[in-house]
């Protein structure tokens, strides 16, 4: 009995130790494959990415839905009327809206970073589109239409980058060893690189809309944005030219004479639009600007702004809208009319129209000395809102008249005026009768501290805003 | 190449069924006899209960009520008798059938208990590891939720801080201090009934915007159903963990069924709890004073539109306590245990089943609910060969809260600020000069989480001293939540209707599976014991999310009807995988009693890494020398136990999420024009791999007079080197980080002690107090070109990694009434980059606990004292400027008013004066901010009345009164001083009252 234990145990265990042995030798072999996971379903290699169109497309959209949700183009509006004279502010004290109000900014403001960092991060998925195509097989026109519009976009967040914060970097590519010690250029630098993106964007897009509803830019577009952007840059014939190639395209692009179907989601006279997040969403403008009841819970628009009008003007009111309480009034803009969510969106988030490329025209040529040309253009806007065509004397009253017009007519729109005043160096002689806290030194926001922090080649910081002990 | 995969991870499981049948031929072959005896202590009294089992194999009975056992063994196996509270006894069976045993009382226990170190189990003893533990008869005394809380205090080395006191949320547990750079990756490994836990946050962060810090999913398991946890903190103890050990290993045991009688056990358990403490706030005199002379400071006689609360507008008579109003109310707690276990030697089971609900301090009808239900289910063959164990925890939560974290609303709220609440009980908006707070309460936030925890052990001992296992686990977690935002959010002014009524749903599950099978084979060659063990690891985690929301109703009611929704996105929909596995093994050698080795090692594979990185080795030795067993100590009167013991190894860290090494875009969720968009998931870099720490530690445990002071010191350095870190990107970038290992080293070195004694040990009145400190210091040490890394502002070589470089402070100009700072460059300037260069820790300095447990009669009170030496922020950081809108504390008043003035805060602004609110923002990051928040708490106490045996006989009974967190000693001004997120509701004051039965 013992023996036959002991035999068949000795039996048994050599084997099943041998066995043992072996499986771990062949376990640790298939370690590697075991390892092998699958792709998680909501990625997609880079690589990939770039082999197909739709999917290039994707990656391209998926720009334009972070500038719709974040960073400076879809907060104009709103923060930099408050910063300059378009928005009274009435919401909670001491909140980060009431800091742009008061022009009392400083380096660690949250809107200051995120306004930077969601711009560099359009910028480098720009960027990313671009290398794509450079590895890509495509046909040409596929490749121009993306690579136009990645251009549209490096050139236009840059520039208003340089706008906000004045000398920044130029980040052309996605490489970020290279992008982590980037340095500033000067703004006039800036600007000049973003005409050479703009142009070339220009030459790339087809007239064509490749979306219907005008939520993707075409060749009409970038020459819109090349035009706004040469008119800061003093660029006159640029900007007369681009904007004279856009008026000509009256097929594409037909004047709305009706004040109340501007900002209608099917006007013609839009250039470029935004599509909203939720098909049923209507614009963050109407939502956040407007209000029933007195007194405002957010903003206003200025006394300033509403005094500025001629009594005639119909856009006071079509496009403003009066509340009264027992004892005041306040007005909001009333540009984009929907407030609610309706079962179909009706308006969507303009970023360019028509009336703006007449105004850039209008100043061209002013300034190019073409006066009866430029009254011309600028009365085909005053004309809708009902009023008599433009008296003025000299060139000089002209350029006045075109600046209150934009004045009137772009209100609550991308802080135009704000940086109208800026490029016509008035920020001071206007803004410091409104405003108590406005300083020479606000025509710039500070450089964000936390980047200052981690890459030092940012400095110095802008003036005023670094403060001795 | 995925059939493969398949077919190699059958091949493991056919294995094991393979050592199975080979182990039931071999059966039938053992020769045995019966035999009997009893066991009594040295007064001759018969012991009930005793087990005896004989090594190495799950044999094994129970002394009846005489003391007496009968048992079938073979002449070659040995009898271990044990009992607890006397010392364990071996005797080898050779051909005597009949025993008398007298076993010897051990007040300590050191020898016998058994601890589980996870592969394997140990003695305290016999650890050559540095091991701690928490037992239920510890963890039942207090009334907690989460599994982490009962251990605060209790362990040396093992830090741990409650997040919030918002139920459900989670804790932040540090075994000896942060290894890695990372912040979020010093979570420990969590391993229950063998099964590895995964401990990251589950849920959207979109959605749970209401806790902070997470949810954990550690709140799925019932502290009552816990019968031990251990943790393993040194190499020899966590290198058998491999990549996952660095940061120290928790294994939680659930309790399991025991032979004997069918025996039931009923508790309940009721308490009220409520906020630590509040902060000292101003009232409306006094803030409004600092309001107006902000103004007159800015040379602003008009008040602005929107300054209600001075420009006349809102009663400046009025005052309200916002902190009594949102945070100041009790929550009740109800707990509701009850288990039945039993069984015989061959077959026992345990059920269990719990309820918790909690309510929480905020006004409004909030709950927190958990229900859980426990089984196990234990078989040992006839011969004791076979042993079978299932272990199943399925557990339910139910929590709803309020969509929004409310603590940093009290702090904007004026004193002065309007009614919450209409004449006719509609929210106040005060004509759209505020938003009311309770506003946010339309917003609500609810979740469900399902746990199930399933594990199976199987062994065989196939031949004497071989046994062969193996352990099947698979988790499964779901989470779903939903956090409704109505319309009536928002001020009724701005016009907004339910078309702007908005829901964010998300659908989390996360499920695991894992096998272990492992082979153990031990040996007593005369003077020499040798044990061994192979096995090794496959895993498998697959993670789902999907989180949409839907936009629009025709009405608020439907709002959680996603169907009635005017449009819906889908946010995001991820899948992802994480595979591991591995191959593990130990030597263990013990010469004579006295002199142990242990080897430990493991190879680790992980799909975390790109190809190439996958693998990599960790090992340790330790190493034990128990000379109180040298003849030259064994007669000592004092000394009773002394052991030496070290331990040298390295450990990994995987904690870095999966896919990062991929370049890849993400669909985002986000769609433009109806195409479903793409976005650069994240900066690429394939080549990161393994953060490895190499962990060293020395240690002396003693033990006198029969064990009766136990003292054990022990040192350690761990370094951890290889850092994988997300390294801080500027913004131009276009991203915040990129993954890569950095060649930085990271030094935790401290000292751990602990000190129990038993002064009294009578029959009437028992007392045992244990104490355990840690000093530990954490040290950066290595770090090439670290002024010219993007760390530059946050680092310093030679310092821990959780400094603050700040501002150092140096008064009030007289002059100018701002706050001064040194200027370290001496530019004139004062930039954050240059001269935020005092340096400040908030690392605690130390930490223990002392426990007491104090029995006379019936009675018995424990309760524990929880002291811990560190610095943090004021609680003042949290408030903004004075004379900005919103509440401060009482130590703005001592303020520059003109020129001359010495005082201790600098003028006030409305706002406008931006050098008055640069050198506010500056004071915040000074050194002026960090203060001493040092505690000394009575985390725990626990008082209890058991009912004498006679007034119901078969029964017993305890009645309880516990307490948690009721009194704090501290100079900290603010919430709580424990609290990190401080501005998060602190943990609260648990006061409970309960009974339990057994029977």
């Amino acid at each position: 009995m013992k023996t036959h234990y002991l035999k068949f145990a000795s039996f048994g265990a050599s084997k099943i130790l041998s066995l043992v042995a072996l499986s771990l030798v062949v376990f640790t072999a298939s370690c590697e494959s075991f390892l092998e996971v699958d792709l998680p379903a909501s990625q997609l290699t880079a690589t990939a990415v770039y082999e197909d169109e739709q999917t290039a497309t994707a990656a391209l959209l998926g720009v334009y839905a972070d500038m719709r949700a974040a960073g400076i183009l879809s907060n104009l509006y709103y923060q930099m009327s408050l910063y300059g004279d378009d928005l009274d502010y009435y919401g909670s004290a001491s909140s980060a809206e009431e800091q742009f109000y008061t022009n009392s900014l400083i380096p660690s403001h949250p809107t200051v970073s995120s306004w930077w960092n969601a711009s560099y991060s359009q910028i480098y998925a720009a960027n990313a589109v671009l290398e794509g195509l450079e590895t890509s097989d495509f046909n040409e026109a596929f490749t121009n239409q993306l690579e136009g519009e990645a251009l549209l976009v490096r050139g236009l967040v840059h520039f208003y980058l340089s706008a906000l914060y004045g000398d920044v970097p130029y980040v052309r590519t996605a490489n970020y060893q290279q992008n982590t010690t980037v340095g500033k250029i000067p703004a006039a630098k800036v600007l000049e690189e973003t005409l050479v993106d703009l142009s070339r964007a220009a030459s790339l897009l087809p007239w064509e809309y490749t979306a219907g509803d005008r939520t993707r830019p075409n060749k009409g577009v970038a020459l819109a944005l090349l035009a706004r952007i040469a008119l800061y840059a003093g660029e006159w014939q640029q900007a007369l030219d681009a904007a004279t190639l856009i008026i000509n395209r009256s097929d594409l692009y037909v004047w709305q004479n009706d004040l109340n179907q501007v900002f209608l989601k099917e006007s013609e006279s839009t250039l470029w639009q935004w599509y909203p997040a939720f098909s049923n969403r209507n614009t963050a403008e109407a939502s956040v600007l407007s209000f029933t009841t007195a007194p405002p819970p957010r903003v206003a628009l200025t006394a300033d702004l509403l005094s500025s009008f001629d009594t005639g003007d119909a856009r006071l009111s079509n496009w403003i809208n009066p509340v009264s309480n027992a004892s005041d009034t306040f007005y909001h803009a009333y540009k984009y009319k929907t407030r609610s969510n309706t079962p179909v969106a009706v308006e969507y988030s303009i970023v360019m129209r028509l009336a703006e490329v007449y105004l850039i025209r209008s100043e061209a040529y002013a300034r190019l000395d073409q006066l009866e040309l430029a009254a011309t253009d600028l009365n085909t806007v005053r004309s809708r809102a009902a009023l008599a065509d433009v008296a003025y004397n000299g060139k000089e009253e002209l350029l006045e008249q075109i600046l209150i017009e934009r004045r009137h007519e772009l209100f609550t729109e991308a802080g135009h005026r704000f940086f109208d005043l800026k490029r016509t160096n008035r920020l001071d002689a206007v803004l410091s009768l409104l405003k108590s806290g406005w300083k020479a030194t606000d025509e710039l926001l500070p450089l964000p501290e936390s980047e200052l922090l981690i890459n030092p080649n940012l400095m110095p910081q802008n003036l005023g805003y670094q403060s001795g002990n | 190449m995925k059939i493969y995969t398949t077919r190699l991870t059958g091949a493991a499981w056919i294995l094991v069924a393979f050592f199975w049948a080979t182990g039931n031929l071999l059966w039938a072959a053992m020769p045995q006899q019966p035999i009997r005896g009893t066991v009594t202590d040295t007064q001759q009294n018969p012991i009930p209960g005793v087990s005896i089992r004989l090594l190495n194999s799950n044999t094994g009975t129970q002394t009846d009520l005489e003391g007496a056992f009968n048992l079938n063994a073979t002449p070659s196996d040995t009898l271990v008798i044990s009992y607890l509270g006397f010392k364990t006894l071996t005797l080898p069976v050779g051909n005597q059938t009949k025993f008398t045993i007298a076993l010897q009382q051990d007040v300590t226990a050191l020898g016998e208990v058994t601890i589980n170190a996870g592969y394997y189990n140990t003695t305290r003893r016999e650890q050559t590891g540095s091991i701690a533990r928490v037992t239920a008869e510890e963890i039942e005394r207090q009334p907690v939720t989460n599994p982490l809380a009962a251990l605060q205090g209790r362990m040396p080395g093992v830090f741990i801080t409650q997040n919030t006191g918002v139920p459900g949320s989670g804790f932040q547990i540090q075994i000896r201090g942060q290894n890695s750079l990372r912040t979020d990756g010093n979570q420990p490994l969590y391993i229950i009934d063998g099964v590895p836990f995964s401990s990251e946050d589950i849920g959207d962060a979109s959605t749970n915007v209401g806790i902070v810090g997470g949810i954990s999913p550690l709140n799925t398991i019932d502290p009552a159903s816990i019968a031990s946890i251990v943790v393993l903190k040194d190499a020899d103890a966590t290198a058998i963990y491999g990549s996952r050990g660095a940061n120290g290993v928790v294994l939680i045991t659930t309790k399991k069924g025991s032979a004997g009688d069918t025996r039931f056990q009923v508790s309940y358990r009721y308490g009220v709890a409520q906020v630590t403490s509040h902060f000292d706030l101003l009232n409306t005199q006094q803030y409004l004073e600092v309001r107006r002379e902000a103004f007159a400071n800015d040379g602003i006689t008009d008040y602005p539109a929107n300054a209600y609360d001075v420009n006349g507008t809102w009663d400046e008579n009025r005052y309200t306590d916002w902190q009594k109003v949102f945070i100041g109310g009790s929550a009740a707690y109800t707990d509701v245990d009850a288990s039945v276990s039993g069984g015989s030697e061959q077959t026992r089971f345990r059920l269990g089943g719990n309820y918790h609900r909690e309510t929480t301090v905020y006004p409004g009808d909030f709950a927190y609910q958990k229900l859980g239900i426990q089984s196990h289910v234990g078989h040992t063959g006839l011969d004791g060969k076979l042993s079978l164990d299932l272990s199943n925890s399925f557990s339910y939560q139910r929590n709803s809260l309020p969509g929004t974290s409310l603590l940093s609303n009290i702090l904007r709220l004026a004193p002065n600020a309007p009614k919450l609440y209409t004449e006719e009980g509609d929210l106040n908006w005060e004509n759209s000069t505020w938003t009311n707070p309770l506003s946010q309460f339309e917003k609500t936030y609810s979740s469900d989480t399902y746990n199930l925890i399933t594990n199976l052990k199987i062994s065989y001992q196939i031949l004497p001293g071989l046994l062969v296992s193996s352990s099947f686990g698979y988790t499964d977690i779901r989470f779903n939540d939903e956090l409704a935002q109505p319309h009536t959010q928002y001020d009724p002014a701005l016009g907004y209707d339910s078309s702007r009524s908005m829901i964010t749903k998300s659908q989390n599950f996360r499920k695991s599976w894992i096998a272990e099978p492992q082979l153990n084979y031990t040996k007593q060659i005369k003077d020499f014991k040798l044990d061994v063990l192979a096995g090794t690891t496959l895993q498998n985690q697959i993670s789902n999310a999907l989180q949409y929301a839907g936009l629009g109703f025709s009405n608020n009611n439907l709002i959680s009807n996603l169907g009635s929704a005017n449009a819906v996105a889908i946010g995001n929909d991820t899948h992802t995988q994480y595979k591991y596995s591995a191959l593990y093994g130990r030597i263990n050698l013990a010469f004579q009693d006295r002199y142990y080795l242990n080897l430990t090692g493991r190879r680790d594979g992980s799909s975390r890494f790109g190809p190439g990185k996958q693998f990599s080795n960790f090992g340790a030795v330790g190493a034990a020398w128990v000379f109180s067993a040298e003849e030259a100590l064994t007669e000592s009167e004092i000394l009773s136990f002394g052991k030496l013991r070290g331990s040298y190894g390295s450990t990994g860290n995987d904690q870095i999420g999966d896919y990062q090494y991929l370049d890849t875009y993400t669909l985002t969720g986000s769609t433009y024009g109806g195409v479903s968009v793409l976005e650069p998931s994240r900066l690429f870099n394939p080549d990161f791999s393994w953060e490895t720490t190499r962990k060293l530690e020395l240690a002396l445990e003693t033990g006198f007079f029969d064990d009766r002071l136990l003292f054990t010191a022990a040192w350690y350095r761990n370094r951890s080197s290889n850092q994988l870190v997300g390294i801080p990107l500027p913004g131009t970038t276009g991203f915040s980080s990129v993954q890569a290992n950095l060649n930085a080293t990271v030094e935790n070195r401290g000292w751990e002690f602990n000190l129990t004694a038993i002064p009294l040990n009578g029959k009437k009145l028992y007392w045992e107090t244990n104490l355990n400190l840690s000093i530990s210091r954490n040290e950066l040490l290595e770090f090439p070109d670290l002024e010219g890394s993007t760390y530059a502002n946050q680092y310093m070589i030679g310092e821990p990694l959780n400094i603050r470089k700040t501002y150092q402070y140096e008064g009030i100009d007289t002059e100018t009434g701002l706050f001064q700072f040194t200027d370290f460059n001496e530019d004139g300037n004062l930039t954050a980059q240059d001269d935020r260069e005092s340096i400040k820790d908030l690392n605690p300095v130390f930490f223990g606990g002392i426990q007491n447990s104090l029995r006379y009669k019936n009675f018995s009170l424990d309760f524990l004292v929880q002291v811990v030496k560190q610095d943090n922020y004021r609680g003042m950081y949290l408030t903004g400027y004075p004379g900005s809108l919103g509440s401060q504390t009482p130590e703005v008043l001592d303020r520059w008013q003109q020129p001359g003035d010495e005082t201790s805060y600098q003028k006030y602004t409305s706002g406008r004066d931006i050098d008055v609110v640069l050198s506010y923002l500056r004071y915040n990051q000074s050194d002026a901010m960090i203060t001493d928040a040092s505690y000394i708490r009575l985390k725990n106490i626990s008082l209890s009345y058991s009912l004498p045996q006679e007034i119901l006989p078969g029964i017993t009974g305890e009645f309880f009164l516990q307490g948690q967190n009721l009194l704090t000693i501290t100079s900290y001004e603010g919430f709580d001083p424990e609290s990190i997120y401080i501005s998060s509701l602190p943990p609260l004051q648990v006061f409970t009252t309960g009974v339990r039965f057994n029977f």
